[in-house]
């Protein structure tokens, strides 16, 4: 579904979606989100470690 | 019956030979770049053994996955916008047009005609990967897991690239201005980092116990031979890093600097581990601590990094291990005003980085440059000090945003029972508590006969 080639013959880039820009910033986009959604569920992660250790 | 080769048939063979040729050598540079990168790896494999073994046993694990989650988040994002940075930033703050390094450019990506851009990302990224791993020691213990990838992904991805932008770049504003020189990335990486670090432990403050009515305590780490290992690793992978900075041409031009300046693999070699002998001797007869001589290693190759390329070894190795000596006084200053540097990383990468700089501007002053001026004191000072400021900077900024916000430090609780016990949910030795002399449940084989078999 996401080959940007049809043929080998005088290939230059050739990886999935290359042609496609739009399709290549959604993919950055859902690549940046789960970074930021780790970084999210770490400190909801640690905000209920540390309620549970309250003194 | 053979035929008379004619010139055209000649040239026909001889273009071809050449494609092959040119083939293979652009092979060649990916093949050294990647095995440079493979290498850099370890010097994560060394932050971890590192930085675990200097943590207390109660905070071991703790310590261990921020390094490897450093390495996670920064990979991406160094692909999302940290090579734009470098690409768009040469001449300051101001971004020039560099859209082919976005990442949803046709060349971030598999390219059967371009065997260039990956290969360089992968070893950017891995510097990137070094710089934010950098400040992971200094803090361990008592920064929020969460806090310090914040905090590492900007190090990592963003500010030290800037910087790399101004004094590596061949259009960057250090070099063309003022004809800065840092070959082996003592300011970019080292001092960027170290001052970066200093600016969180500002704000972070030290570690419960550390400073007793403002005197400071040993806080003894819980395995120091792993700490020793661990450095000894960073060592290893410093070899692909500094393999790293150097520039492997095509065509007839060899091996370059990143300034474009010819430099081989064997100066590189030389002053490598003549600077790495010289910091151990130098951090040893400071201390005659472990732990320091091994840092001193690191000391030693950061305090000649910058100008790996162009001192005599012996020159190299007296700088070495005169800075293992001042590093150390610098760690201890440190301590007297209160800031607890765990590892000591602000002596070690961000002191020794900035001097580094400078000593190029003291011992190499009047080397040309291609195109740009010749080094110069003044040059290097100027970019030290510019150095300093693009690492402190937003490092006591972003930390006093993530402290004002109650994100910066784990509760003083959390801090006492330990954050492996309260966030990581893992013990780093479960038996440690079990006595050696203990009989074994599991049968003996070997000394048991009859179950041999059985």
């Amino acid at each position: 579904m996401g080959t940007s080639i049809t043929s080998w013959d005088d290939v230059s880039a050739y990886f999935t979606f290359a042609d496609n820009p739009l399709a290549l910033a959604l993919f950055a986009l859902g690549a940046s989100a789960i970074v930021v959604w780790l970084i999210v569920s770490i400190i909801r992660h640690e905000n209920a470690a540390f309620d549970a250790h309250k003194k | 019956m053979e035929t008379t080769p004619t010139l055209e048939s000649l040239q026909a063979q001889l273009n071809a030979q050449q494609a092959v040729f040119e083939m293979h050598q652009a092979m060649n540079v990916e093949v050294f770049y990647w095995w440079c990168t493979a290498i850099m790896i370890m010097i994560h494999a060394g932050f971890l053994a590192y930085e675990m073994g200097a943590s207390r046993s109660k905070n071991a694990l703790a310590a261990g996955i921020k390094n490897i989650l450093a390495v996670a988040v920064i990979i991406p994002t160094f692909y999302l916008f940290g090579w734009w940075i470098y690409n768009a930033f040469p001449g300051g703050f101001i971004p020039q047009d560099a859209s082919a390094a976005l990442p949803w450019a046709k060349s971030m990506g598999p390219d059967v005609k371009d065997m260039g851009t990956g290969i360089f990302w992968a070893a950017f990224a891995l510097f990137g990967a070094t710089t934010g791993s950098i400040l992971s020691g200094a803090v361990i213990e008592r920064i929020r897991v969460s806090a310090f990838l914040i905090l590492t992904v900007f190090l990592g991805s963003a500010i030290w690239i800037l910087a790399g932008a101004w004094g590596w770049h061949p259009d960057g504003w250090l070099l063309t201005d003022l004809g800065y020189h840092d070959v082996g990335a003592s300011g970019v990486v080292h001092a960027v980092a170290g001052f970066f670090t200093l600016g969180v432990l500002m704000n972070l403050g030290p570690r419960k116990g550390k400073f007793i009515d403002g005197i400071a305590q040993t806080i003894a780490p819980h395995s120091l031979p792993m700490t020793l290992i661990g450095l000894m690793m960073i060592i290893f992978g410093f070899f692909g890093f500094l393999g790293g900075c150097i520039i492997f041409n095509g065509g007839d031009t060899g091996w370059t600097t990143i300034y474009n300046t010819p430099t081989n693999l064997s100066a590189f070699a030389f002053n490598t581990l003549m600077g790495f002998a010289g910091g151990i001797i130098g951090c040893y007869l400071a201390t005659r601590d472990p732990f320091w001589t091994m840092s001193g290693g690191l000391v030693g190759i950061i305090s000649v990094a910058a100008g790996l390329d162009l001192y005599d070894p012996a020159l190299a190795f007296i700088i070495a291990a005169v800075m293992g000596v001042v590093a150390v006084q610098f760690a201890k200053l440190l301590e007297r005003y209160g800031i607890d540097d765990a590892v000591g990383a602000v002596a070690v990468h961000g002191f020794t980085g900035a001097v580094a700089v400078i000593l190029v501007g003291v011992f190499a002053a009047g080397t040309p440059n291609v195109d740009n001026p010749a080094i110069s004191f003044a040059g290097q000072l100027i970019g030290a000090l510019v150095m300093i400021l693009v690492g402190f900077v937003p490092g006591y900024a972003l930390s006093l945003l993530l402290k004002s916000a109650n994100l910066l430090r784990v509760p003083e609780a959390c801090e006492e029972i330990g954050i492996d016990e309260v966030e990581i949910l893992a013990k780093p030795y479960p038996e440690a508590s079990t006595p050696a002399s203990r009989p074994s449940d599991v049968p003996n084989k070997l000394a048991n006969t009859d179950l041999q078999g059985a």
